[in-house]
Protein backbone atom coordinates (compact mmCIF):
# COMPACT_ATOMS: atom_id res chain seq x y z
CA UNK A 1 0.00 0.00 0.00
CA UNK A 2 1.42 2.91 -1.33
CA UNK A 3 1.41 5.61 1.99
CA UNK A 4 1.79 9.12 0.18
CA UNK A 5 -0.79 8.23 -1.96
CA UNK A 6 -3.59 7.37 0.63
CA UNK A 7 -2.54 10.16 2.63
CA UNK A 8 -3.09 12.23 -0.46
CA UNK A 9 -6.51 10.55 -1.07
CA UNK A 10 -7.67 10.44 2.50
CA UNK A 11 -7.35 14.43 1.94
CA UNK A 12 -9.47 14.70 -0.54
CA UNK A 13 -11.95 12.13 0.58
CA UNK A 14 -12.34 14.50 3.89
CA UNK A 15 -12.76 17.56 1.76
CA UNK A 16 -15.88 15.75 1.02
CA UNK A 17 -16.90 15.01 4.48
CA UNK A 18 -19.15 17.88 5.11
CA UNK A 19 -21.35 17.12 2.45
CA UNK A 20 -22.28 13.32 3.47
CA UNK A 21 -22.56 14.71 7.17
CA UNK A 22 -24.82 17.09 5.98
CA UNK A 23 -26.95 14.41 4.18
CA UNK A 24 -27.02 12.31 7.12
CA UNK A 25 -28.10 15.20 9.36
CA UNK A 26 -30.63 16.18 7.74
CA UNK A 27 -32.04 12.88 6.87
CA UNK A 28 -31.70 12.16 10.42
CA UNK A 29 -33.08 15.03 11.69
CA UNK A 30 -36.37 15.66 9.47
CA UNK A 31 -36.81 11.96 9.31
CA UNK A 32 -36.91 11.54 13.11
CA UNK A 33 -40.01 14.25 13.16
CA UNK A 34 -41.85 12.70 10.25
CA UNK A 35 -41.44 9.36 12.03
CA UNK A 36 -42.61 10.70 15.30
CA UNK A 37 -45.66 11.46 13.69
CA UNK A 38 -46.22 8.03 11.66
CA UNK A 39 -45.29 6.43 15.16
CA UNK A 40 -48.33 8.48 16.62
CA UNK A 41 -50.39 7.75 13.28
CA UNK A 42 -50.15 4.39 13.89
CA UNK A 43 -51.06 4.45 17.60
CA UNK A 44 -53.96 7.03 16.95
CA UNK A 45 -56.70 4.60 17.20
CA UNK A 46 -57.86 6.21 13.82
CA UNK A 47 -58.48 3.66 11.11
CA UNK A 48 -57.58 5.67 8.63
CA UNK A 49 -54.30 7.36 10.24
CA UNK A 50 -52.90 3.75 10.99
CA UNK A 51 -53.40 2.41 6.84
CA UNK A 52 -51.70 5.28 6.24
CA UNK A 53 -48.75 5.19 8.23
CA UNK A 54 -48.76 1.46 8.43
CA UNK A 55 -48.79 1.19 4.12
CA UNK A 56 -45.99 4.02 3.98
CA UNK A 57 -44.08 1.57 5.92
CA UNK A 58 -45.11 -1.04 3.92
CA UNK A 59 -43.53 0.64 0.68
CA UNK A 60 -40.40 2.31 2.37
CA UNK A 61 -39.47 -1.00 4.12
CA UNK A 62 -40.36 -2.75 1.07
CA UNK A 63 -38.50 -1.12 -1.20
CA UNK A 64 -34.25 -0.29 -1.78
CA UNK A 65 -33.02 2.54 -0.89
CA UNK A 66 -31.64 3.01 -4.60
CA UNK A 67 -34.76 2.85 -6.13
CA UNK A 68 -36.11 5.51 -3.85
CA UNK A 69 -33.44 7.27 -4.93
CA UNK A 70 -33.68 6.85 -8.52
CA UNK A 71 -37.47 7.21 -8.49
CA UNK A 72 -37.22 10.59 -6.52
CA UNK A 73 -34.32 12.28 -8.96
CA UNK A 74 -34.94 11.04 -12.40
CA UNK A 75 -38.92 9.67 -12.03
CA UNK A 76 -40.52 13.02 -10.42
CA UNK A 77 -38.83 15.19 -13.19
CA UNK A 78 -40.95 13.67 -15.64
CA UNK A 79 -43.66 14.84 -14.60
CA UNK A 80 -44.98 18.31 -16.14
CA UNK A 81 -46.80 19.31 -12.72
CA UNK A 82 -43.80 18.50 -10.89
CA UNK A 83 -41.44 20.47 -12.95
CA UNK A 84 -43.90 23.46 -12.56
CA UNK A 85 -44.49 23.28 -8.91
CA UNK A 86 -42.92 25.54 -6.53
CA UNK A 87 -41.09 22.19 -5.56
CA UNK A 88 -39.15 22.14 -8.67
CA UNK A 89 -36.69 24.21 -7.13
CA UNK A 90 -35.65 22.15 -4.54
CA UNK A 91 -36.68 18.67 -6.66
CA UNK A 92 -34.55 19.60 -9.13
CA UNK A 93 -31.08 19.51 -7.05
CA UNK A 94 -29.75 16.44 -6.70
CA UNK A 95 -28.53 17.25 -2.56
CA UNK A 96 -32.34 17.64 -2.13
CA UNK A 97 -33.82 14.54 -3.89
CA UNK A 98 -31.05 12.48 -1.86
CA UNK A 99 -31.89 14.08 1.42
CA UNK A 100 -35.16 13.50 0.57
CA UNK A 101 -34.68 9.64 -0.18
CA UNK A 102 -32.90 9.16 2.94
CA UNK A 103 -35.43 10.81 5.18
CA UNK A 104 -38.50 9.43 3.68
CA UNK A 105 -36.70 6.18 3.63
CA UNK A 106 -35.33 6.35 7.55
CA UNK A 107 -38.74 7.84 8.72
CA UNK A 108 -39.85 3.99 7.75
CA UNK A 109 -37.40 2.43 9.79
CA UNK A 110 -37.32 4.83 12.80
CA UNK A 111 -41.40 5.31 13.27
CA UNK A 112 -41.42 1.09 14.05
CA UNK A 113 -38.39 1.85 16.83
CA UNK A 114 -40.57 5.08 18.07
CA UNK A 115 -43.77 3.18 18.58
CA UNK A 116 -41.86 0.29 19.87
CA UNK A 117 -40.47 2.67 22.45
CA UNK A 118 -44.07 4.40 23.09
CA UNK A 119 -45.60 0.96 23.35
CA UNK A 120 -43.10 0.22 26.06
CA UNK A 121 -43.87 3.39 28.72
CA UNK A 122 -45.87 0.84 31.37
CA UNK A 123 -50.16 2.42 31.28
CA UNK A 124 -49.99 2.81 35.45
CA UNK A 125 -47.35 5.95 34.96
CA UNK A 126 -49.57 7.15 32.43
CA UNK A 127 -52.51 6.89 34.48
CA UNK A 128 -50.78 8.39 37.58
CA UNK A 129 -50.18 11.28 35.35
CA UNK A 130 -53.75 11.74 34.29
CA UNK A 131 -55.04 11.25 38.16
CA UNK A 132 -52.87 14.44 38.55
CA UNK A 133 -54.86 16.43 36.00
CA UNK A 134 -52.16 16.27 33.89
CA UNK A 135 -53.68 17.22 29.50
CA UNK A 136 -53.00 14.79 27.46
CA UNK A 137 -50.28 16.90 25.73
CA UNK A 138 -48.49 17.45 29.08
CA UNK A 139 -48.48 13.71 29.78
CA UNK A 140 -46.94 12.96 26.58
CA UNK A 141 -44.18 15.33 26.67
CA UNK A 142 -43.16 14.92 30.46
CA UNK A 143 -44.05 11.09 31.11
CA UNK A 144 -44.53 9.31 27.62
CA UNK A 145 -41.97 10.92 25.79
CA UNK A 146 -38.60 10.78 28.00
CA UNK A 147 -39.25 7.15 29.00
CA UNK A 148 -39.71 6.00 25.09
CA UNK A 149 -36.84 8.15 24.11
CA UNK A 150 -35.12 5.96 26.64
CA UNK A 151 -36.16 3.05 25.44
CA UNK A 152 -35.82 3.41 21.78
CA UNK A 153 -32.54 5.06 22.04
CA UNK A 154 -30.38 1.83 21.32
CA UNK A 155 -32.64 1.06 18.51
CA UNK A 156 -32.26 4.25 16.77
CA UNK A 157 -28.73 4.29 17.04
CA UNK A 158 -28.78 1.43 14.89
CA UNK A 159 -30.74 3.50 12.38
CA UNK A 160 -28.48 6.66 12.49
CA UNK A 161 -25.31 4.41 11.80
CA UNK A 162 -27.23 2.90 8.43
CA UNK A 163 -28.60 6.13 7.46
CA UNK A 164 -24.49 7.87 7.79
CA UNK A 165 -23.65 4.21 5.63
CA UNK A 166 -26.28 4.77 3.38
CA UNK A 167 -25.59 8.65 2.25
CA UNK A 168 -23.02 6.70 0.26
CA UNK A 169 -25.65 6.17 -1.87
CA UNK A 170 -26.21 9.50 -2.97
CA UNK A 171 -22.88 9.42 -5.44
CA UNK A 172 -24.94 7.71 -8.03
CA UNK A 173 -26.88 10.68 -8.47
CA UNK A 174 -23.66 12.87 -9.29
CA UNK A 175 -23.37 13.95 -5.60
CA UNK A 176 -19.96 14.38 -4.41
CA UNK A 177 -19.62 13.36 -0.79
CA UNK A 178 -16.91 10.77 -0.30
CA UNK A 179 -17.76 7.81 -1.65
CA UNK A 180 -18.26 9.86 -5.13
CA UNK A 181 -15.09 11.71 -4.46
CA UNK A 182 -13.71 7.52 -4.03
CA UNK A 183 -15.21 6.92 -7.14
CA UNK A 184 -13.80 9.73 -9.17
CA UNK A 185 -10.28 9.40 -7.71
CA UNK A 186 -10.50 5.28 -8.61
CA UNK A 187 -11.27 6.37 -12.43
CA UNK A 188 -8.84 8.54 -12.74
CA UNK A 189 -5.94 6.40 -10.34
CA UNK A 190 -7.49 3.00 -10.99
CA UNK A 191 -5.79 2.00 -6.94
CA UNK A 192 -9.08 0.33 -5.31
CA UNK A 193 -7.67 -0.66 -2.23
CA UNK A 194 -6.07 2.37 -1.08
CA UNK A 195 -9.31 4.71 -1.71
CA UNK A 196 -11.81 1.90 -1.15
CA UNK A 197 -9.89 1.07 2.40
CA UNK A 198 -9.62 5.32 3.33
CA UNK A 199 -13.07 5.29 2.75
CA UNK A 200 -14.24 2.95 4.44
CA UNK A 201 -11.98 4.13 7.42
CA UNK A 202 -13.92 7.49 7.14
CA UNK A 203 -17.59 6.00 7.67
CA UNK A 204 -15.83 3.61 10.82
CA UNK A 205 -14.28 6.80 12.10
CA UNK A 206 -17.69 8.82 12.06
CA UNK A 207 -20.33 5.61 13.35
CA UNK A 208 -17.04 5.21 16.21
CA UNK A 209 -17.78 9.03 17.18
CA UNK A 210 -21.68 8.42 16.90
CA UNK A 211 -21.72 5.15 18.88
CA UNK A 212 -19.77 7.13 21.37
CA UNK A 213 -22.24 9.90 21.35
CA UNK A 214 -25.82 7.63 21.68
CA UNK A 215 -24.34 5.74 24.50
CA UNK A 216 -23.35 9.33 26.22
CA UNK A 217 -26.90 10.03 25.79
CA UNK A 218 -27.88 6.63 26.71
CA UNK A 219 -25.70 7.33 30.08
CA UNK A 220 -27.43 10.29 30.83
CA UNK A 221 -30.63 9.41 30.44
CA UNK A 222 -31.01 6.54 32.45
CA UNK A 223 -29.74 7.01 36.08
CA UNK A 224 -32.81 5.56 37.49
CA UNK A 225 -31.17 2.14 36.26
CA UNK A 226 -28.03 2.67 37.68
CA UNK A 227 -27.29 1.87 41.09
CA UNK A 228 -27.83 4.61 43.28
CA UNK A 229 -23.87 5.02 44.05
CA UNK A 230 -23.34 8.64 43.13
CA UNK A 231 -26.97 9.89 44.61
CA UNK A 232 -26.26 11.28 48.27
CA UNK A 233 -28.93 11.90 50.74
CA UNK A 234 -28.34 15.54 49.67
CA UNK B 1 -59.27 4.70 67.14
CA UNK B 2 -62.22 5.36 64.61
CA UNK B 3 -62.62 8.65 62.62
CA UNK B 4 -66.42 9.25 63.89
CA UNK B 5 -68.81 9.39 61.12
CA UNK B 6 -69.56 13.30 60.12
CA UNK B 7 -73.26 13.22 59.37
CA UNK B 8 -73.29 16.96 59.11
CA UNK B 9 -70.23 18.03 57.33
CA UNK B 10 -70.79 18.91 53.43
CA UNK B 11 -70.61 15.70 51.29
CA UNK B 12 -66.99 15.72 49.65
CA UNK B 13 -67.99 13.16 47.39
CA UNK B 14 -71.10 12.06 46.36
CA UNK B 15 -72.17 9.38 43.82
CA UNK B 16 -75.68 8.68 42.39
CA UNK B 17 -76.65 5.47 40.59
CA UNK B 18 -73.34 4.73 39.33
CA UNK B 19 -73.44 1.98 36.63
CA UNK B 20 -70.88 0.22 34.25
CA UNK B 21 -69.90 -2.29 31.96
CA UNK B 22 -67.26 -3.63 30.54
CA UNK B 23 -68.39 -5.62 27.39
CA UNK B 24 -71.18 -7.59 28.47
CA UNK B 25 -70.27 -7.70 32.28
CA UNK B 26 -72.24 -5.19 34.49
CA UNK B 27 -69.21 -4.41 36.97
CA UNK B 28 -71.23 -1.39 39.06
CA UNK B 29 -75.25 -2.15 39.41
CA UNK B 30 -76.30 1.54 40.32
CA UNK B 31 -73.84 2.21 43.22
CA UNK B 32 -74.94 5.72 45.69
CA UNK B 33 -72.34 6.87 48.20
CA UNK B 34 -71.87 10.19 50.03
CA UNK B 35 -68.26 10.64 51.47
CA UNK B 36 -68.61 13.73 53.92
CA UNK B 37 -65.33 15.83 54.44
CA UNK B 38 -63.13 13.69 57.09
CA UNK B 39 -64.72 10.63 56.62
CA UNK B 40 -62.52 7.92 55.90
CA UNK B 41 -64.60 4.88 54.15
CA UNK B 42 -63.45 1.84 53.63
CA UNK B 43 -64.43 -0.28 50.98
CA UNK B 44 -64.68 -3.56 50.96
CA UNK B 45 -65.52 -6.69 48.67
CA UNK B 46 -64.20 -9.34 46.95
CA UNK B 47 -61.97 -9.50 43.58
CA UNK B 48 -64.89 -8.88 41.04
CA UNK B 49 -66.96 -7.00 43.30
CA UNK B 50 -66.00 -3.91 41.58
CA UNK B 51 -64.79 -2.01 44.04
CA UNK B 52 -61.40 -0.46 42.23
CA UNK B 53 -64.10 -0.06 39.08
CA UNK B 54 -65.90 2.02 41.75
CA UNK B 55 -62.88 4.20 42.78
CA UNK B 56 -61.60 4.53 39.37
CA UNK B 57 -64.85 6.44 38.21
CA UNK B 58 -64.58 9.05 40.71
CA UNK B 59 -61.99 10.58 39.20
CA UNK B 60 -62.95 9.22 35.74
CA UNK B 61 -59.97 7.14 35.19
CA UNK B 62 -63.40 4.74 34.20
CA UNK B 63 -66.27 6.56 32.64
CA UNK B 64 -69.53 5.35 34.01
CA UNK B 65 -72.28 4.40 31.94
CA UNK B 66 -74.66 6.40 33.62
CA UNK B 67 -75.27 7.91 36.48
CA UNK B 68 -73.49 10.84 38.65
CA UNK B 69 -70.82 12.03 40.77
CA UNK B 70 -70.27 15.36 42.42
CA UNK B 71 -66.72 15.76 43.89
CA UNK B 72 -67.48 19.10 46.35
CA UNK B 73 -70.56 19.75 44.89
CA UNK B 74 -69.31 20.13 41.26
CA UNK B 75 -71.20 18.07 39.26
CA UNK B 76 -68.32 16.25 36.49
CA UNK B 77 -70.87 17.01 33.14
CA UNK B 78 -70.78 13.55 30.74
CA UNK B 79 -71.99 13.27 27.03
CA UNK B 80 -73.09 10.12 25.03
CA UNK B 81 -70.45 10.00 22.45
CA UNK B 82 -71.31 8.05 19.12
CA UNK B 83 -71.83 4.15 19.84
CA UNK B 84 -73.72 4.97 23.04
CA UNK B 85 -70.45 5.44 24.72
CA UNK B 86 -70.99 7.64 27.35
CA UNK B 87 -67.63 10.27 27.75
CA UNK B 88 -66.90 13.28 30.18
CA UNK B 89 -68.14 16.21 28.31
CA UNK B 90 -65.19 18.82 29.10
CA UNK B 91 -62.07 16.77 29.47
CA UNK B 92 -60.54 20.47 31.38
CA UNK B 93 -63.24 20.08 34.32
CA UNK B 94 -62.16 16.44 34.41
CA UNK B 95 -58.37 17.41 34.51
CA UNK B 96 -59.16 20.32 37.00
CA UNK B 97 -61.24 17.62 39.24
CA UNK B 98 -58.75 15.08 38.86
CA UNK B 99 -56.12 17.55 40.07
CA UNK B 100 -58.27 18.08 43.61
CA UNK B 101 -58.16 14.26 44.09
CA UNK B 102 -54.98 12.47 45.30
CA UNK B 103 -55.03 9.10 44.36
CA UNK B 104 -52.73 5.95 45.34
CA UNK B 105 -52.34 3.04 43.03
CA UNK B 106 -51.73 -0.67 43.95
CA UNK B 107 -48.87 -1.02 41.76
CA UNK B 108 -47.28 3.06 42.82
CA UNK B 109 -47.05 3.87 39.35
CA UNK B 110 -44.34 6.29 40.35
CA UNK B 111 -42.19 7.96 37.46
CA UNK B 112 -39.56 5.78 36.70
CA UNK B 113 -37.49 8.47 35.38
CA UNK B 114 -37.58 10.87 37.70
CA UNK B 115 -36.41 10.89 41.54
CA UNK B 116 -38.83 10.85 44.38
CA UNK B 117 -38.27 14.63 44.77
CA UNK B 118 -39.18 15.27 41.22
CA UNK B 119 -42.11 12.60 41.54
CA UNK B 120 -43.64 14.78 44.22
CA UNK B 121 -43.13 18.48 42.52
CA UNK B 122 -43.55 17.37 38.74
CA UNK B 123 -47.89 17.82 39.07
CA UNK B 124 -47.85 20.94 41.25
CA UNK B 125 -45.22 22.69 39.68
CA UNK B 126 -46.66 22.03 35.80
CA UNK B 127 -50.32 21.19 36.61
CA UNK B 128 -51.04 23.65 39.56
CA UNK B 129 -48.22 26.11 38.77
CA UNK B 130 -47.01 26.78 41.55
CA UNK B 131 -43.55 28.27 42.09
CA UNK B 132 -40.78 25.66 42.22
CA UNK B 133 -39.10 26.76 45.18
CA UNK B 134 -42.46 26.52 47.21
CA UNK B 135 -43.39 23.26 45.72
CA UNK B 136 -39.99 21.73 46.80
CA UNK B 137 -40.33 22.70 50.43
CA UNK B 138 -43.75 21.87 50.35
CA UNK B 139 -42.51 17.93 49.08
CA UNK B 140 -39.99 17.84 51.90
CA UNK B 141 -41.88 18.45 54.44
CA UNK B 142 -44.14 15.84 52.75
CA UNK B 143 -41.55 13.25 52.65
CA UNK B 144 -39.99 14.08 55.69
CA UNK B 145 -43.89 13.39 57.30
CA UNK B 146 -44.41 9.82 55.06
CA UNK B 147 -40.69 9.24 56.58
CA UNK B 148 -38.15 8.88 53.15
CA UNK B 149 -36.97 12.16 53.95
CA UNK B 150 -33.53 11.11 52.92
CA UNK B 151 -34.69 9.17 49.86
CA UNK B 152 -35.55 12.69 48.20
CA UNK B 153 -32.89 11.98 45.61
CA UNK B 154 -33.42 8.33 44.89
CA UNK B 155 -35.17 6.73 41.49
CA UNK B 156 -38.24 4.65 42.24
CA UNK B 157 -36.27 1.48 41.63
CA UNK B 158 -33.82 2.03 44.41
CA UNK B 159 -36.89 1.59 47.02
CA UNK B 160 -38.71 -1.07 48.49
CA UNK B 161 -42.13 -1.36 48.12
CA UNK B 162 -43.36 0.15 50.91
CA UNK B 163 -40.77 3.23 50.35
CA UNK B 164 -42.37 3.59 47.10
CA UNK B 165 -45.81 3.48 48.27
CA UNK B 166 -45.37 6.12 50.96
CA UNK B 167 -43.23 8.21 48.02
CA UNK B 168 -46.30 8.16 46.56
CA UNK B 169 -48.72 8.93 49.02
CA UNK B 170 -46.82 12.00 49.39
CA UNK B 171 -46.81 12.55 45.33
CA UNK B 172 -50.61 12.37 45.99
CA UNK B 173 -50.62 15.34 48.77
CA UNK B 174 -48.58 17.48 46.96
CA UNK B 175 -51.41 18.49 45.25
CA UNK B 176 -53.60 19.32 48.60
CA UNK B 177 -56.25 16.90 47.52
CA UNK B 178 -59.77 17.79 48.93
CA UNK B 179 -59.76 13.85 49.15
CA UNK B 180 -57.97 10.73 48.84
CA UNK B 181 -58.56 7.57 47.02
CA UNK B 182 -56.93 5.03 47.49
CA UNK B 183 -56.57 1.70 45.50
CA UNK B 184 -55.60 -1.23 47.22
CA UNK B 185 -52.83 0.38 48.51
CA UNK B 186 -51.09 -2.46 50.53
CA UNK B 187 -52.11 -4.95 48.50
CA UNK B 188 -48.73 -5.38 46.21
CA UNK B 189 -46.92 -5.02 49.59
CA UNK B 190 -44.66 -7.97 51.32
CA UNK B 191 -46.43 -8.27 54.67
CA UNK B 192 -43.16 -6.29 56.56
CA UNK B 193 -43.76 -3.11 54.38
CA UNK B 194 -47.76 -3.46 54.90
CA UNK B 195 -47.43 -1.36 58.66
CA UNK B 196 -45.15 1.45 57.12
CA UNK B 197 -47.94 2.13 54.75
CA UNK B 198 -50.70 1.45 56.89
CA UNK B 199 -49.38 4.16 59.92
CA UNK B 200 -48.99 6.65 56.84
CA UNK B 201 -52.84 6.57 55.97
CA UNK B 202 -53.77 5.98 59.76
CA UNK B 203 -51.89 9.76 60.27
CA UNK B 204 -53.72 11.41 57.68
CA UNK B 205 -57.04 10.00 58.49
CA UNK B 206 -56.26 11.29 61.85
CA UNK B 207 -55.75 14.81 60.37
CA UNK B 208 -59.64 14.83 59.14
CA UNK B 209 -58.63 14.34 55.38
CA UNK B 210 -61.42 12.61 53.34
CA UNK B 211 -60.39 9.29 52.24
CA UNK B 212 -62.05 6.29 50.28
CA UNK B 213 -59.56 3.08 50.81
CA UNK B 214 -60.25 0.03 48.29
CA UNK B 215 -58.33 -2.48 50.76
CA UNK B 216 -58.10 -6.07 52.29
CA UNK B 217 -56.46 -4.66 55.19
CA UNK B 218 -60.10 -6.01 57.46
CA UNK B 219 -57.63 -4.48 60.41
CA UNK B 220 -57.88 -0.49 58.85
CA UNK B 221 -61.62 -1.13 58.35
CA UNK B 222 -61.99 -2.16 61.26
CA UNK B 223 -60.49 0.27 63.22
CA UNK B 224 -59.93 3.54 61.89
CA UNK B 225 -62.65 4.20 59.33
CA UNK B 226 -65.67 5.80 59.89
CA UNK B 227 -67.76 3.67 57.51
CA UNK B 228 -67.80 0.45 55.93
CA UNK B 229 -69.06 -0.19 52.24
CA UNK B 230 -69.12 -3.60 51.37
CA UNK B 231 -69.60 -4.11 47.61
CA UNK B 232 -70.87 -7.95 45.78
CA UNK B 233 -71.48 -8.14 42.56
CA UNK B 234 -71.94 -4.64 41.64
CA UNK B 235 -73.75 -3.53 44.36
CA UNK B 236 -73.46 -1.93 47.46
CA UNK B 237 -74.14 -5.34 50.21
CA UNK B 238 -73.90 -3.86 53.54
CA UNK B 239 -72.99 -0.54 54.84
CA UNK B 240 -72.34 1.07 57.77
CA UNK B 241 -70.25 2.21 61.15
CA UNK B 242 -67.56 -0.58 61.56
CA UNK B 243 -68.36 -1.09 65.18
CA UNK B 244 -71.64 -2.22 64.36
CA UNK B 245 -71.10 -3.94 60.48
CA UNK B 246 -68.66 -5.61 61.98
CA UNK B 247 -70.43 -7.21 64.97
CA UNK B 248 -73.51 -7.72 63.86
CA UNK B 249 -74.08 -7.64 59.88
CA UNK B 250 -77.37 -8.66 58.60
CA UNK B 251 -75.56 -9.55 55.17
CA UNK B 252 -74.82 -13.13 55.34
CA UNK B 253 -72.48 -12.40 52.39
CA UNK B 254 -70.36 -9.88 54.83
CA UNK B 255 -70.24 -12.17 57.61
CA UNK B 256 -68.74 -15.21 55.60
CA UNK B 257 -66.62 -12.20 53.60
CA UNK B 258 -65.13 -11.05 57.15
CA UNK B 259 -64.52 -14.57 58.85
CA UNK B 260 -62.88 -16.07 55.98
Amino acid sequence: MDIAFASETLMSLLSALPLTLELAVTAIAFGSVLALALALARLSGMLVLDWLARSYVFVFRGTPLLVQIFLIYYGLSQFAAVRHSIFWPVLREPYWCAALALMLNTAAYASEIIRGGLLSVPHGQVEAARACGMPRFMIFRRIVMPLAIRQALPGYGNEMMSMVKATSLASIITLMEITGVAARIISESYRVIEVFVVAGAIYLAINFLLTRLIAFVEYRLTPHQRQPLAIHAN
Amino acid sequence: MNIPAKVTSPVAIGLRDLHKSFGPVEVLKGISLDAREGEVISILGSSGSGKSTLLRCINMLEVPDSGTIAVAGETIRLKMASGGKSRPADQRQVDRIRSELGMVFQSFNLWSHKTVLENVIEAPIHVLRRPRSEAIEEAEALLAKVGIADKRNHYPAHLSGGQQQRAAIARALAMRPKAMLFDEPTSALDPELVGEVLRVMRGLAEEGRTMLVVTHEMGFARDVSSRVAFLHKGAIEEEGAPHEVFANSKSQRFRQFISS
